[in-house]
C-alpha cells in the first residue's frame, strides 16, 4: 500500500523531449512537426527524430499528459489537414515541476560556480 | 502521394502494429512537412539527407518500441507482488500448470540426462594428475600385416623407457586379464586382475589410500608376490583397515596386499581392439619386460609426456622410437609406433552416438521451448478480454507484460525442478540400461551443478516462450479488442502461433529422420545373421588354473567330462566348448604353439600365394573348438567336415575368407596350412562365426582343436528351451564335477549379441523417443491452431453454409489450414534432415544418411499424424449450425 503510493507520488523526472513537447504545447496547440520546429527554435542542438518524438507522443498520450485535439487543416502547410495535440491539467502540472526541478538545478549550479552568479 | 511519402509509410513498418495504428498517420505527416521543408531550403539533396535519417530513426525506434515491454519491466519491476499474482493465477489454471510441467519436465530432464552423460564422458577430465599429457602407444604394422592398432611387445616399451626427452615415464600393461578366484573354498569369487609395471600409480599420479604402490623393484622373476586392490574389492573383501600385510590368496597362491586405491578410482586398460578392460586389482609384472619377443604384441603401453610437450612433438618422439624398433625388429619392413591421448582413445567409439544424441536434446529442448510459448500465447488470447479491461482500467502494458514474463519464468522454473528431480533417477536408468563398456560408465551421475542448469535453463527457456504473449499482452487494449472482435479476425497473435507450428514441424521433422535412420539401423543390426545361430545356446566359462589343476591330462580329463555331464543335462540336445566365444572379452591364449590367439598362418603351395611374404602371411584369430562346436552353434560348413572326434590334432579348418582368398579355385580340403612350423591339414571351410560386430566380418579365422590346449574354455550348450532355465542345473553340474571349478559368466548367447549392441540400442531408445516427444508436441500444437481456427472463424463458417457450401466444403477449407503448416514446415525442416544425417552417420550401420526408404516413411508418418491433428478438431466444423449461430448474434 505504501509503496504503491510512493511511487504514484514519485512521477520520474520528465525526459528532455517531453519536457520540450509540454513546453510546446503550453503556448498552443501544435501539430507534430510544429513542435519539432519549436524544438528547433529554442537553439536545442540535438533536435529529436521525428520517430523518438512520437514515441514519446504515444508514452503521453498514454499517461494523460497531452491529448489530441481536433484534426484540422495547418494553415503554414498549404492547409492541409494535420492531427493536433493539446496539453492536459496533469501535463502542466507535470511541466510546472519539471521546470520547477530545473530551477532548484541552476540555483544549485551557479552556487556551485558553474555558472556566472545572478546573471538575471 | 509522392515517393519520399510511400518511403515514409514502409518505413513504418519498423513498428508494432498497434503502435503504427495509433501513430502511423501522424508519424508520416511529420516527415512529409519536414521533407517539404527541407525541399524549399535547400533542394533534393537534403531531401535524401531526410530519407535516409529517417530510415535510422524508423530502425531505431521501431525496435524499441517493439521491446518496449520488456525494456520497461526491467525499469519498474516489483518483484514480491508479480511473483505473488502470478502463482495466483496459476493456481486457478491446475491443468495448465500441470501438462506444462510434464511437458518441460520431461523434455528437460532428458536433455538433462544426455548433457551429463556427455559431459562425464566427453568433457570431464579423468580422474588423475594432468591426464592431458598420458597416451597409449599403439603399433600399426603398415604393409607387414593388417593390424593398424596392435599392442606393443614388451622390448617396445623398454624402448620407450629409455627415449627420455618428452617422454617423461612410460608403463607397459598385460594384454591378458587374468581372471583369479579369490577368497575361501566356499565362497570364492572371479575377479580381473592387471599386470603392469610397477610405476602405473606413480605414472597416473594417484597414490593409493592405504598403504603403499609397488616399489621400482618389485618386478621380473623372483621377487615376492604383492598386490594393490581397488577401493571396491576392499569392500567386498570386507573393507578391513588392517588389510595392509594381509595375505590374500589368488588361485591358491600367496599375495600380499601393499595398498588399497582411494575411493571411485577406476583405471580400464584400451583394448586394441573391442571395449577397455576394467580391473579390481593389480600386480607388477613376474616377467621382466626385456625378455618379450619383439614380435608379439602383449602389453599395452601408456605413456606420460613431459608437461607442456605438445601432441606433435610426443608424436615425433614416438615415431622415431618406433623407426628404431622397426629396423632392430622386422628389417624396417614399415612397423609405425604412434601415440592416442588417453581420453580420446577411451571415448572414440562412444563419440559420434554421444554427438547425435547431444544434439537431439537440443533439438528436444527447442520444440518444448517452442510448445510453451504457443502454449502461453493461446493462455493470452483466451485472457485477451480480461487484459483489455485491465489496461483500459489503468494497468500498464508494462505490468500485464511482466505478469506474462513471470507466469512463464514461474512454469519454467517447475519445469526444471521436476527435470532435475527426473534428472537424477533418470540417468541412473539410463547407466544401468547403458552399455557394459561406455567409458567411464562410474563417473556418471546428475549432480548438484547439472541439476541447477536444468533448474536455471527451465526458467530461461520460460522467460524466453513468454517474450512472444508477453509483448503481445502488452499491446492489447480495448480498442484492438474491439476492433478484432467486429471483423472476428482474430488478434494479432494469428501468425505468430502459425509460426510456431511451422517451427514445430520442421524441429520434429529433423529429429523424426534422424531417430528413423538410428532405429532402422539398429533393427538391421537385430536381423543380421552373425555367422552362427544364437537362439537357444546358454554359454559359460569354466577356468582351469594351473595352480589347481598343475596336469594338462588332467585339464583335458575334466573338460571332456564337463561336456559329457553339460549334454546329458535334461533339455540340453549338444554341448561343446570353443576357445573363443563371440562377443566376450578376450580370453587367455594359451597354445602351445602360437603365444597369441592372433597369428600369422601360411597356406606353404596354395594356388592363392603373391609371392610376397607379408601378404601370404595373414593375421589371423585362432579359435580353438571341440569336435561338436560347429553343430552346437550352427556355423554352417561350406566344405568338407568337421573335426574327426577321434583325436586328431592336426587337423584345421578355415573360413570362406581364407578359402577364397587362398585357394580362389580349387579345393582347400586336404591342403596344408602352418602355424610358424606347425603344419595343419585343413578339413574343412565353415562361415566366419563373428566375434565382434554383428554387421561385418572380422579377421579372417583359423579353427584348431581346443582340447588340451586351452585351460580356460567356454562351454557352449543347445537346448529348445529357455537358455536361463538351465543356469540352476548347469552350476550344479559343474560343481559337482569338482568343488574347484567356477561356472562364470553364464550367460544366454542372445544376450551377448544384445549386450554387443547395447549402444546402438540406447541410441536408437532415446534419439526415436525425442523424435515422438517432439512429433507429439507438433501435433498438439496443429490441433490447437485449428480448433482455434475453427472456433474463431463459426460466423464466417456459418455464413458459407448459409450461401450454399456444404460442410465437406468446409472441412476442406480448416484442414487446408492446417496443412499449408505442416508443408511449410517440412519444407523449413528438409535440409536439417541432411545435416541430421551428416552428424549422425558415424552412428549408422548399413543405412545410409539419406536413405530414401527411411525418409520417405518417416516423412508419410509425419503427414500422417499431422493430417490427423487438422482432421480431429476440423471436424467441429460438421457441428456448425449457422442457423442456430447467427441467431446468437
Amino acid at each position: 500500500m505504501d509503496r504503491a503510493r510512493r511511487r504514484n507520488d514519485e512521477r520520474p523526472a520528465l525526459r528532455p523531449v517531453e519536457f520540450h513537447i509540454l513546453l510546446s504545447l503550453t503556448a498552443g496547440e501544435r501539430h507534430g512537426y510544429g513542435i519539432i520546429q519549436d524544438i528547433e527554435a529554442r537553439g536545442e542542438t540535438v533536435v529529436p527524430d521525428v520517430g523518438t518524438m512520437y514515441r514519446a507522443l504515444a508514452r503521453m498520450l498514454e499517461n494523460g499528459l497531452i491529448e489530441a485535439a481536433v484534426r484540422r487543416p495547418a494553415p503554414e502547410a498549404d492547409d492541409e489537414r494535420r492531427n493536433y495535440y493539446r496539453i492536459t491539467d496533469a501535463g502542466r502540472r507535470a511541466a510546472k515541476t519539471e521546470a520547477r526541478r530545473l530551477e532548484m538545478l541552476m540555483r544549485a549550479a551557479r552556487i556551485g560556480g558553474l555558472l556566472p552568479k545572478d546573471t538575471k | 502521394m509522392t515517393v519520399s511519402e510511400r518511403w515514409f509509410r514502409l518505413l513504418l513498418r519498423f513498428y508494432p502494429a498497434d503502435f503504427r495504428d495509433e501513430m502511423g498517420d501522424a508519424l508520416v505527416e511529420a516527415y512529409r512537412d519536414r521533407a517539404q521543408d527541407v525541399l524549399r531550403r535547400g533542394g533534393t539533396l537534403r531531401l535524401a539527407a531526410v530519407c535516409v535519417r529517417a530510415l535510422a530513426d524508423s530502425l531505431r525506434n521501431g525496435v524499441g518500441e517493439r521491446l518496449r515491454p520488456a525494456i520497461s519491466w526491467r525499469r519498474s519491476g516489483d518483484w514480491g507482488r508479480d511473483v505473488e499474482h502470478a502463482i495466483r493465477r496459476l493456481r486457478r489454471a491446475p491443468t495448465l500448470v500441470l501438462s506444462t510441467m510434464a511437458t518441460l519436465g520431461v523434455g528437460l530432464g532428458v536433455s538433462a540426462v544426455v548433457y551429463t552423460v556427455v559431459q562425464r564422458v566427453l568433457i570431464d577430465p579423468m580422474p588423475y594428475k594432468d591426464p592431458d599429457d598420458l597416451y597409449y602407444v599403439w603399433r600399426d604394422y603398415g604393409p607387414i600385416a593388417d593390424l593398424k592398432r596392435g599392442m606393443l611387445a614388451g622390448t617396445d616399451v623398454v624402448e620407450l623407457q629409455k627415449a627420455g626427452g618428452v617422454i617423461e615415464q612410460v608403463v607397459g600393461l598385460g594384454r591378458q586379464l587374468n581372471t583369479f578366484s579369490i577368497g575361501s573354498e566356499s565362497e570364492r569369487i572371479e575377479i580381473p586382475v592387471m599386470f603392469t609395471s610397477p610405476a602405473l600409480f606413480d605414472l597416473l599420479g594417484v597414490p593409493p589410500a592405504l598403504g603403499r604402490a609397488f616399489a621400482a623393484d618389485e618386478v621380473g622373476p623372483g621377487t615376492s608376490s604383492v598386490m594393490v586392490l581397488t577401493h571396491e574389492l576392499w569392500n567386498r573383501l570386507g573393507a578391513d583397515p588392517e588389510v595392509i600385510g594381509r595375505e590374500v590368496r589368488l588361485n591358491n597362491r600367496p599375495y600380499n596386499v601393499i595398498g588399497v586405491l582411494p575411493r571411485g578410482f577406476v583405471f580400464a586398460r584400451n583394448e586394441s581392439a573391442g571395449p577397455p578392460q576394467p580391473a579390481d586389482a593389480f600386480i607388477p609384472f613376474r616377467v621382466l619386460l626385456e625378455d618379450a619377443n619383439p614380435r608379439d604384441g602383449s602389453y599395452a603401453g601408456l605413456i606420460r609426456a613431459r608437461r607442456g610437450t605438445t601432441p606433435e612433438q610426443l608424436a615425433a618422439a614416438v615415431e622415431a622410437v618406433g623407426r628404431t624398433v622397426d629396423l632392430r625388429d622386422f628389417q624396417g619392413r614399415g612397423l609405425r609406433l604412434y601415440p592416442v591421448g588417453l581420453k580420446s582413445d577411451l571415448v572414440a567409439g562412444v563419440r559420434p552416438a554421444l554427438v547425435a544424441l547431444a544434439l537431439g536434446g537440443v533439438f528436444l529442448v527447442l520444440a518444448v521451448m517452442v510448445n510453451l510459448a504457443s502454449v502461453l500465447l493461446a493462455r493470452t488470447a483466451q485472457r485477451e478480454q480480461e487484459l483489455a479491461v485491465s489496461r483500459a482500467l489503468g494497468a500498464s502494458g508494462a505490468a500485464v507484460a511482466r505478469a506474462t514474463l513471470f507466469e512463464g519464468a514461474l512454469l519454467g522454473l517447475g519445469g526444471g525442478g521436476v527435470a532435475a528431480l527426473g534428472g537424477f533417477w533418470a540417468v541412473r536408468a539410463l547407466v544401468a540400461l547403458a552399455p557394459l563398456d561406455l567409458p567411464r560408465r562410474e563417473a556418471i551421475a546428475v549432480d548438484g551443478r547439472i541439476a541447477g542448469v536444468a533448474i536455471a535453463a527451465g526458467a530461461v527457456i520460460g522467460l524466453l516462450a513468454a517474450l512472444a504473449p508477453a509483448t503481445w499482452a502488452a499491446r492489447a487494449s480495448l480498442s484492438s479488442l474491439l476492433a478484432s472482435s467486429a471483423v472476428r479476425g482474430g488478434g494479432g497473435h494469428g501468425r505468430l502461433r502459425r509460426g510456431m507450428v511451422v517451427t514445430q514441424v520442421a524441429l520434429s521433422l529433423v529429429l523424426l529422420a534422424a531417430g528413423g535412420l538410428v532405429v532402422r539401423s539398429f533393427e538391421r543390426l537385430l536381423r543380421v545373421n552373425p555367422g552362427f545361430r544364437p537362439e537357444g545356446v546358454l554359454s559359460l566359462w569354466v577356468r582351469m588354473p594351473p595352480e589347481f589343476f598343475p596336469e594338462g591330462k588332467d585339464v583335458v580329463a575334466l573338460q571332456d567330462r564337463i561336456e559329457q555331464e553339460l549334454a546329458a543335462l535334461p533339455g540340453v540336445s549338444g554341448a561343446s566348448a570353443t576357445s573363443v566365444l563371440p562377443f566376450s572379452p578376450r580370453p587367455l591364449p594359451a597354445f602351445h604353439a602360437a603365444s597369441s590367439y592372433q597369428t600369422a598362418i601360411t597356406f606353404p603351395g596354395a594356388p592363392g600365394n603373391r609371392g610376397d611374404a607379408d601378404r601370404d602371411a595373414p593375421l589371423v584369430d585362432l579359435v580353438g573348438a571341440r569336435p561338436t562346436y560347429f553343430d552346437v552353434m550352427g556355423i554352417r560348413l561350406l566344405a568338407g567336415r568337421g573335426f574327426d572326434p577321434a583325436r586328431r590334432e592336426d587337423e584345421a579348418l578355415i573360413d570362406g575368407a581364407l578359402a577364397r582368398q587362398f585357394f580362389p579355385t580349387t579345393s582347400p580340403i586336404g591342403a596344408e596350412v602352418r602355424i610358424g612350423d606347425r603344419p595343419l591339414t585343413i578339413v574343412g571351410v565353415v562361415r566366419q562365426p563373428r566375434l565382434y560386430d554383428v554387421h561385418q566380418d572380422g579377421r579372417p579365422q583359423l579353427f584348431v582343436r581346443a582340447e588340451g590346449f586351452v585351460r580356460h574354455q567356454a562351454f557352449v550348450l543347445r537346448t529348445d528351451r529357455d537358455p536361463r532355465a538351465l543356469i540352476p542345473d548347469v552350476r550344479l553340474a559343474i560343481r559337482r564335477i569338482d568343488p574347484r571349478l567356477v561356472a562364470a559368466q553364464i550367460r544366454p548367447m542372445q544376450e551377448l549379441i544384445e549386450g554387443s549392441l547395447r549402444r546402438q540400442r540406447i541410441s536408437a531408445v532415446l534419439l526415436s523417443a525425442f523424435a515422438l516427444g517432439a512429433l507429439l508436441l507438433a501435433a498438439m500444437g496443429l490441433y490447437a491452431i485449428v480448433a482455434g481456427a475453427v472456433m474463431r472463424r463459426r460466423h464466417e463458417l456459418a455464413l458459407r453454409l448459409v450461401v450454399g457450401a456444404d460442410h465437406r466444403a468446409l472441412l476442406r477449407l480448416v484442414v487446408r489450414e492446417g496443412a499449408t503448416l505442416v508443408m511449410l514446415g517440412v519444407l523449413i525442416g528438409a535440409p536439417g534432415i541432411y545435416f541430421a544425417g551428416r552428424v549422425i552417420r558415424g552412428v549408422l550401420v548399413g543405412v545410409a544418411p539419406l536413405d530414401p526408404l527411411t525418409l520417405i516413411s518417416v516423412a508419410a508418418g509425419l503427414g500422417l499424424v499431422a493430417m490427423l491433428s487438422c482432421y480431429v478438431p476440423a471436424r467441429r466444423v460438421l457441428g456448425i449450425d449457422p442457423a442456430q449461430l447467427l441467431r446468437q448474434e
